[in-house]
């Protein structure tokens, strides 16, 4: 359905053409190439890898998983799915671009058993590689600001939604929800795995913005020093772990409550679970802080103790996120 | 946390989104009806030729400007950051000139200034598809460089001695037209030569120089891939492979595809196109060069080893039975191996099997592993990978070891030996022949005559199955035979640096017994230019016109280059008469200068020259390149008026809008093509299966060069060959079949070589002697351009130094470590580099850069020529370096900024000739000796004794098989080999003992 390819290329960075293709779709005139900048490329990544990668990051598995796919189908470059495919084939825009060729090829396609595998495809493809994360993807432009990305999201997630009333998914999980990386105690792992840990959407239930982070610092008072997200994180426990945790406590559990209509119903509750268990460990993790104090003394295992230290310079923590 | 969740689910549990659009939208039906909008929008945008969606990608950096706004396209300008200032620009195509890819580059002119500001890929060329490399972009470099030449200059001093005076382009045209109408007055036609380094272009000179009816084309080609194109040619008639890496189950590469070969950029994203879709790659290459780290398999075999490894592969092939058996018997002509070489056998393809095994029996694993010094293990396991490949088994070899070694084109037909045995030969995946995907368009007012002189300067009768010219013995040849040249054009080329021994290309030069006249046509001043009478300035790619096409995937096309200043202004409505009215100073292209000298060759027509330069639309004048262009585009281009006719545009506009078109694509495999019976009048089949017809060739407007294949004597022409009992095209080589026996090399001398063999290289172990090493010095840096480099200033930047390449275990013997001197002792002299220490080297082997070293006495380019002195005394000369390069200032800021001062050594001068005795190709690595430099060294010296230049010479020589002993039917050469410009059958022949011939 050529719907969905306009969809995903209205994600992309803002062309003249965007103009064109938000009219047919009836939304907001396009964004400016500053707006596309704050809203999307600087915070959120249309990458599936972002969202069901054990790092939070480009790459690794999570897009393995989607080549393979393609390659499975015999998809080259020339197949004409999608342009943008052979860049990073777990972009949105190259999957929802993939999503509408198979629409089409299985129109076209007059063997019926062909038909049938095809269109057995087309349900894999929207119930292991999109609906998998576009729940808590979509759901993160709620009170992006701008709002054409808003009404994007909304028709996006409802297209997506409406596309799915007529398929039937199977009885089992996608596998990269099943495969996903387990959350991170800091208690046991440290300090540094366990912020990383909290970038990585699948890890936490959670997707933690650039924005969170700001406001983060704006409602408990504490400094937001510049750099990347995960030298920011450092910088708020150097200064306040409690004040910290429990804000994420709360952002967690937020996001318990936000998953449930952002998804299909067994996906939904499985990011909702883990945002759940997330807000729950951070809640342990700030009792951890409160009832020992820090002296810089305590046993390893403590919550506090396996905190990160302030960070000695930007450039040792930058980690190019 | 458990998988399941709880029974089958319908999408219907979908949320609804974020927003409350789900309550508006209503049912499934609104996603129809939104999916019909977007839908009829697009169908609307694009039927007004539009762009619905943005260019190619708008993620990462593969963006491409929508065509549709070429011609008024919006960009901020980064040198005006922080603040967004916009610039409006005309995006023009034109086609790079830095190496032989010719890829897509979008010019963007300022529409304020008329200037040039940059280059990106252009997206509409279907051979490099928007991509570039380094080189393409620093074609502004190029056009901006503050040393270039502007002005044509006619020597003011002795030859060589660095005095110039600026000359009118009237005068120095009458100058030269004036010569050669004497030399072809007085029947001196082979007094003319044109010698081309980069050639550019598709056609125009080789037309040029058919219409003044002279053998005077000398390309390069001998020092670079010829030895590859001989072994390529004589397997299927056509020289060059077109591998289908894209759509390959194995890629087998005996160079360095993914850095610096031969259509690198093309071939490179095709490549690993390929590998994304799960295609193994290997690569042979004795260096651990950038292709190599992407191999799947790498083997660093011993330089001229590569041919035994093939083997031992096909000979894995054979002996497990893992070939296609089918292909062979239908298509190699092993009739014609058995009759001539196994009398004794029956002519059964079962025999022929048998035959075949014994034949490469000796190749086992275990020699090829202690000749490449690779393990057997290895070998067998990359032998199965081959043996899985099928018919996608794309394969390469363009320079590398074919260019290295004594017997180098047996290295191509080893390799193509492998695609043969499967079958993957011009089909998906495997390797096609070039001339299937590649398009000549027939030009206007084609000279019919072919020049009735042969020229024995660059077809010496000593080299008969030379695949091209014997172009770097000129400076032997013309010693020894008292050659003489009246006009001798460099064009885009420069011989004393890139050739091999080119001190005696300066004694040559500096001899005007022997160069009448030097004219070296260059955009950039470089070390031949440097002993030239005139140096007339050139345009670079975006100041010039050509017409290209390569081949790069199975399919056709045609790229335009063109002068993209004038482009522009026409875009602007105004006419533009000459090119030299556009380019910088008084810079000319040489579409426009070949037709201004034809007309004063032949200022009265009387000659019969300029007929083929006059207009057809204004008879008695001078065609222009719009009429020529124009003629070409409109007639001889299939499907091209049309295309042009959809966007209101005339088949010129088009090109000179988009910059290349493409004629068709998914050629396949032509050999299997039924010859239809409309093209079968009389036929007749002869003993081998070749068919004969009295037809006429079909009507093509495709004029790639093609073998001349004789008829059968009684008037008919060559149609095709019966397999299975159906006249096919079959392929253009006598027999019709891919020719795994050469019957061209057995009857010309050479029986011994007549399959597919191992020759031991000239730098074989065997051959070096104690503390003997073999130098490589066929590679390059990927980010250099030959000479042109020279005013580049962002690759030089980049790269400007070659290192010797040295094993550890070879460092500690000699004493050194990187950074520290030795002494490189060659045949005919020594030079002085600094020594790279690294294990990516196979041990007992050194490599060089062939790309540095530039070098000047006096005056020239500043950014990546070292100042040196040179010394002669007798046959001894010498150079020293006085100082390296530096920063300087000039209208370019970036100049004070250089702060490299190393531009490495000019080896090529250490080099003695070594021609190929089969193919002519220069045989490049060298027997080397590597010492710790002495006292007395310093870097870059050079030392050449030029009477061992000859000694060197005369014993390759001697390696020869002359026609004139070996000719077995009096001609000079196989008359069914390609050859440029080729002169009439009657020149072929032999000269008569007494009468010096025709």
């Amino acid at each position: 359905m050529e719907i969905f390819r306009a969809l995903g290329t209205l994600i992309e960075s803002p062309a003249a053409e965007h103009a064109q293709i938000a009219a047919a779709l009836g939304l907001p005139a396009a964004p400016t190439a500053a707006e596309h900048a704050r809203v999307v490329a600087q915070q959120r990544y249309p990458y599936a890898s972002v969202y069901l990668g054990a790092e939070g990051m480009m790459g690794g598995e999570a897009r393995d998983r989607i080549e393979g796919f393609r390659r499975a189908l015999g998809l080259g470059r020339q197949s004409g799915v999608h342009r943008e495919a052979r860049v990073a084939a777990d972009h949105l825009a190259s999957l929802l671009g993939m999503l509408a060729s198979m629409d089409e090829w299985c129109r076209r396609e007059s063997d019926g058993a062909r038909k049938a595998l095809l269109a057995q495809a087309r349900v894999t493809l929207v119930w292991e590689h999109l609906a998998s994360w576009t729940g808590p993807y979509l759901a993160s432009f709620e009170g992006c600001g701008v709002p054409f990305y808003q009404d994007w999201a909304s028709l996006l997630g409802d297209s997506l939604a409406r596309l799915g009333a007529r398929m039937s998914f199977p009885d089992y999980l996608p596998v990269p929800l099943r495969a996903a990386p387990d959350p991170v105690d800091p208690r046991r792992e440290g300090g540094s795995a366990f912020i990383g840990a909290l970038l990585a959407p699948a890890r936490t239930g959670v997707v933690l913005l650039r924005d969170d982070l700001l406001r983060l610092a704006d409602e408990t008072g504490l400094a937001c020093r510049a750099g990347e997200r995960r030298y920011v994180l450092h910088s708020f426990f150097a200064q306040s772990p409690g004040a910290a945790l429990t804000w994420l406590a709360a952002h967690a559990e937020e996001w318990g409550c936000r998953m449930t209509a952002a998804a299909p119903a067994p996906i939904a509750s499985w990011w909702s679970e883990r945002a759940t268990a997330t807000a729950g460990l951070l809640r342990e993790l700030v009792a951890d802080v409160q009832t020992a104090p820090f002296d810089g003394q305590v046993a390893s295992s403590d919550a506090r103790n396996a905190l990160p230290r302030a960070p000695s310079s930007v450039s040792s923590s930058a980690d190019g996120r | 946390m458990s998988g399941r969740t709880g029974g089958g689910t319908r999408g219907s549990v979908f949320g609804g989104g974020t927003g409350d659009r789900s309550a508006e939208a209503g049912p499934a039906a609104s996603l129809a009806e939104l999916n019909r909008r977007v839908s009829a929008a697009r169908a609307e945008v694009e039927a007004r030729g539009e762009t619905f969606y943005p260019g190619a990608s708008r993620v990462h950096l593969a963006a491409f400007p929508p065509k549709e706004r070429w011609s008024d396209w919006v960009e901020l300008d980064s040198r005006a950051w922080p603040e967004r200032v916009e610039r409006r620009y005309m995006l023009v195509p034109t086609t790079c000139f830095n190496c032989e890819s010719a890829c897509g580059l979008l010019a963007y002119v300022d529409r304020e200034t008329l200037e040039v500001r940059k280059f990106e890929g252009n997206p509409e060329h279907p051979g490099s598809r928007g991509r570039n490399c380094a080189k393409g972009p620093a074609t502004v470099t190029q056009i901006t460089d503050p040393d270039r030449i502007l002005t044509p200059l006619k020597r003011a001093g002795e030859r060589g001695e660095g005095k110039w005076e600026p000359v009118g382009w009237d005068e120095a045209l009458d100058d030269i037209a004036g010569r050669i109408r004497a030399a072809i007055d007085e029947d001196r036609h082979r007094e003319i030569m044109y010698h081309v380094g980069r050639p550019g272009e598709d056609g125009f000179t080789e037309r040029t120089l058919a219409a003044w009816g002279v053998d005077g084309h000398n390309s390069h080609t001998n020092i670079c891939s010829s030895g590859a194109r001989a072994g390529y040619h004589l397997w299927m008639g056509m020289d060059r492979p077109s591998p289908d890496h894209e759509n390959a189950r194995v890629i087998l590469l005996v160079s360095s595809h993914l850095e610096a070969g031969h259509y690198f950029n093309p071939h490179a994203q095709r490549v690993m196109e390929g590998k994304k879709r799960g295609a193994k790659l290997i690569v042979f290459d004795t260096r651990l060069s950038n292709t190599a780290t992407h191999a799947d398999h790498w083997l660093s075999t011993y330089p001229g080893s590569e041919a035994a490894v093939l083997l031992a592969i096909a000979n894995h092939l054979i002996r497990t039975g893992s070939y296609n058996a089918a292909f062979v018997e239908r298509w190699w002509n092993w009739r014609e191996y058995l009759e001539q070489n196994h009398p004794d056998e029956p002519v059964t393809f079962e025999a022929f099997r048998r035959v075949l095994g014994e034949l490469y029996a000796e190749y086992t694993f275990d020699f090829a592993a202690d000749e490449s010094g690779v393990s057997a293990e290895t070998l067998e396991a990359v032998a199965e990978v081959v043996a899985g490949a099928g018919t996608q088994l794309s394969t390469h070899n363009w320079r590398s070891a074919a260019a290295g070694n004594l017997g180098g084109w047996q290295v191509a037909r080893a390799l193509f030996l492998l695609n043969a045995l499967l079958g993957a030969i011009a089909v998906p995946g495997g390797t096609y022949p070039n001339a299937w995907n590649k398009f000549v368009p027939r030009p206007i007012r084609m000279p019919p005559r072919h020049p009735k002189h042969w020229n024995e300067l660059t077809w010496p009768g000593e080299y008969p199955l030379s695949l091209m010219e014997m172009s770097f013995l000129l400076p032997h040849l013309t010693r020894e035979r008292e050659g003489r040249l009246a006009v001798y054009f460099t064009r885009v080329y420069n011989p004393v640096w890139t050739n091999p021994d080119g001190f005696s290309w300066i004694e040559m030069l500096t001899d005007l017994e022997r160069i009448g006249l030097h004219v070296a046509l260059t955009p950039t001043w470089n070390e031949t230019a440097f002993f030239a009478d005139y140096v007339l300035p050139m345009g670079h790619s975006s100041e010039r016109h050509d017409l290209t096409s390569y081949e790069q995937y199975d399919g056709l096309w045609i790229g335009f280059r063109q002068p993209v200043l004038r482009a522009a202004r026409e875009r602007l409505g105004e006419s533009v008469a000459s090119t030299r009215d556009v380019t910088p100073g008084e810079v000319w292209e040489e579409n426009e200068f070949w037709i201004e000298l034809t007309w004063r060759i032949d200022p009265d027509g009387s000659r019969g020259i300029r007929e083929f330069f006059e207009s057809r639309e204004r008879p008695g004048e001078k065609m222009t390149v719009d009429e020529y262009y124009g003629w070409i585009f409109e007639n001889s281009v299939p499907g091209l008026p049309e295309k042009a006719a959809d966007e209101g545009r005339s088949p010129l506009e088009y090109m000179r809008r988009y910059g290349a078109y493409e004629i068709g694509r998914t050629v396949g495999p032509l050999y299997e093509e039924r010859v239809p019976d409309g093209e079968m009048a009389d036929a007749s089949i002869d003993g081998a299966g070749r068919a004969y017809a009295r037809t006429g060739p079909p009507a093509s407007p495709n004029v790639v060069p093609m073998p001349p294949l004789d008829g059968d004597g009684e008037g008919r022409r060559r149609v095709g060959v019966e397999v299975d009992g159906v006249v096919r095209r079959g392929f253009p080589t006598p027999s019709g079949r891919l020719e795994f026996w050469s019957g061209t090399l057995a009857a010309w001398g050479w029986p011994e070589l007549a399959v597919p063999g191992y020759v031991r290289s000239h730098v074989h172990r065997s051959k070096l002697g104690e503390e003997g090493m073999c130098l490589i010095s066929t590679f390059r840096l990927p980010v250099q351009i030959h000479t042109r480099s020279a005013n580049a200033k962002w690759l030089n930047e980049i790269a400007h130094t070659n290192p010797l390449w040295l094993h550890p275990r070879d460092a500690a013997r000699i004493g050194v470590g990187t950074g520290d001197l030795v002494r490189v002792e060659t045949r005919i002299g020594h030079f002085v580099v600094k020594a790279w220490v690294t294990e990516g080297i196979h041990p007992g082997v050194v490599a060089c850069s062939h790309h540095m070293g530039r070098w000047k006495t006096g005056d020239g380019p500043r950014q990546n020529m070292a100042t040196v002195a040179l010394s002669h005394e007798g046959t001894g000369w010498g150079m020293s370096r006085k100082r390296g390069t530096g920063p300087f200032r000039s209208d370019d800021p970036d100049t004070a900024r250089i702060w490299w001062t190393d531009v490495g050594v000019h080896q090529n001068m250490t080099f003695p000739v070594q021609p190929d005795p089969v193919s002519g190709a220069h045989c490049w690595h060298q027997a080397v000796r590597v010492r710790k430099a002495g006292r007395g060294d310093r870097y870059g010296d050079i030392s050449v004794d030029t009477a061992k230049s000859r000694e060197a010479y005369r014993e390759w020589l001697a390696r020869t098989r002359p026609a004139a002993q070996h000719s077995p039917d009096g001609t000079r050469r196989p008359h069914w080999l390609l050859r440029p410009v080729r002169p009439e059958r009657e020149a072929f022949r032999l000269p008569m003992e007494g009468n010096g011939g025709p």
